[in-house]
């Protein structure tokens, strides 16, 4: 059946720029650090779980165990001795995101040449649950279910700890106004901190499940930063609804265009729906109205 | 329990404060009068902790100097500022920024009750708890940054400007919710536009001209002081006998 055809893969790829896009709200929206490199952090999660996998036989989902811990302390590291001292030095809001743009944007070249000299500049995949499923006259392969089950799992936990918890409200309370989160007792240097661990922690979930179903090379980080940054400011800056939203639309809309029209216009179709959608709310879907 | 010394504040080089002096005793309600940009908004956040005062100041709360505090930690001493503008989280639900205010430490305990006293303080933010307060009135804003303040279970809360914009029946809402708050112990140091409502509800004035203390005294005196009627309470002059 086309529908399914098109919905059920729509939904798995719109579940990864879901997955990706939460990750990026929390380090662009909350912590204000435009990062550049947040695609080569997804290859260079997504060739760790190709590692584990080829050389330990170590599944993809235990290889989360390692890859999130490890992405999350990184981006800390990052985060507290380079960019928060950074974001301190600058004067104001546009300096700090040109400032923060082009130190991430060294930290691209020096992850994609790191990935470069160990891997070379081929196409990797493996091949890990490659079994092929027939759901309702469509036929998908288990490890895209289970990459969307986790992107679920993962997304869903995430939006109730930003959206049920006080910690989740005090960091969503950044991303709104920084300045009067002080006046409440936030420590916002040390959320944000932790903001922006967790988006690196996002993006090296989003980097292993695509891994799974993916081909992937050291170069190709490039195209998640900017679909990453399409679903962010297309749902609305620093909204977490819009992030996930945006991301299953943007997946549906691609696969759709991909089917039914060209597979080489799906990336004519991302900027047009982004194009479309910032011409009817320059805000985003979920953005506030500007005041 | 808040006594400020020898506060300086620049802006570039601009001077906002030059040796600003005053204190506030527990269960105060003190005022500050001064003409626009005389430096009382920046006085109010350099005792924050939003602005950093010029070295040598003195800002001791509860005996303790908090002059070198970040602001997230003065709010855990027991000092809630409600900035001018109101600085409440347009984005998030009244329920949120309720919640958000008794993000310190020291808020924790105790705060379904409080919750409750503000919800009896201000009806109509119980009516409205699920709403984004960037939807809600200027008037209806003003009562969640002050309700923010107070779920953070402070000793001493710091307004500035809280019937800015307001209508005069807000205005008169707001000061009568302040008065109330005067019940529970609370100290208030205000800032405000509007001379008279400070003057009826306070019970000392700082005077507060070019960033420079230029007099202090009691509330009730100054109300009647020929000089402080020309000059805070304008062409009120002639209008100004009790009634």
């Amino acid at each position: 059946m086309l529908l399914v055809d098109i919905v059920l893969p729509g939904l798995v790829l719109g579940g990864m720029y879901a997955l990706i896009a939460l990750g990026l709200t929390l380090q662009y929206g909350v912590a204000r650090i435009m990062n550049l490199s947040y695609g080569e952090s997804l290859v260079a999660a997504a060739f760790g779980a190709f590692s584990l996998y080829s050389g330990l036989g170590l599944s993809p989902l235990a290889a989360l165990l390692l890859a999130v811990p490890v992405a999350m302390v990184v981006n800390w590291l990052l985060y507290r001795f380079l960019l928060e001292r950074l974001m301190r030095r600058s004067k104001d809001r546009g300096a700090q995101e040109i400032d923060s743009i082009l130190v991430t944007f060294g930290v691209l070249f020096v992850i994609q040449g790191a990935m470069l000299v160990a891997f070379g500049g081929q196409y990797y995949s493996y091949s890990y649950l490659s079994i092929p499923l027939t759901i309702m006259g469509s036929t998908l392969a288990v490890n895209r279910l289970v990459a969307l089950l986790f992107a679920a799992l993962v997304g869903g936990a995430v939006y109730l700890a930003l959206t049920r918890t006080r910690i989740g409200t005090a960091v969503r309370a950044i991303a709104v106004d920084a300045n009067a989160a002080r006046l409440v007792g936030i420590d916002v240097a040390a959320l944000s901190g932790l903001a922006f661990a967790f988006g690196g922690g996002l993006v090296a979930v989003g980097g292993v499940l695509v891994s799974m179903f993916l081909t992937f090379n050291a170069a190709m980080g490039v195209i998640f930063t900017m679909k990453a940054l399409v679903v962010v400011i297309m749902g609305g800056v620093g909204n977490v609804m819009g992030a996930l939203v945006a991301g299953l639309l943007l997946g549906v809309v691609e696969t759709a265009v991909a089917r039914l029209v060209d597979p080489g216009l799906t990336l004519a179709a991302t900027y047009a729906l982004f194009l479309g959608v910032l011409l009817i709310r320059p805000t985003g879907l979920f953005g506030r109205a500007a005041s | 329990m808040l006594e400020v010394a020898a506060l300086s504040h620049f802006y570039g080089k601009h001077q906002a404060l030059a040796d600003v002096a005053l204190g506030i005793e527990q269960g105060e309600i003190v005022a500050i009068l001064g003409a626009n940009g005389a430096g009382k908004s920046t006085l109010l956040k350099s005792i924050a902790g939003l602005v950093r005062p010029a070295a040598g100041a003195r800002i001791r709360f509860e005996g303790q100097s908090i002059a070198e505090l970040p602001a997230h930690l003065i709010v855990e001493r027991g000092i809630a500022l409600v900035p001018e503008g109101r600085g409440v989280f347009g984005d998030l639900t009244v329920a949120e920024n309720l919640q958000l205010g008794a993000y310190p430490a020291r808020a924790r305990a105790g705060e379904a009750d409080r919750l409750a006293k503000i919800l009896q303080l201000f009806p109509r933010l119980a009516e409205r708890l699920p709403q984004a307060v960037r939807t809600m009135s200027g008037g209806e804003q003003q009562m969640v940054a002050i309700g923010r303040a107070l779920m953070s279970n402070p000793l001493l809360l710091l307004l500035d400007e809280p019937s800015l914009g307001l209508s005069p029946l807000l205005s008169r809402e707001v000061f009568r919710a302040l008065t109330q708050i005067r019940g529970s112990g609370l100290s208030v140091l205000l800032v405000e536009q509007n001379a008279r409502a400070s003057l009826d509800i306070a019970d000392r004035v700082y005077l507060i001209e070019s960033g420079r203390n230029a007099g202090t005294g009691l509330a009730s005196a100054m109300k009647n002081d020929p000089e402080i009627q020309r000059a805070y309470l304008g062409k009120a002059r002639g209008a100004s006998t009790p009634t």
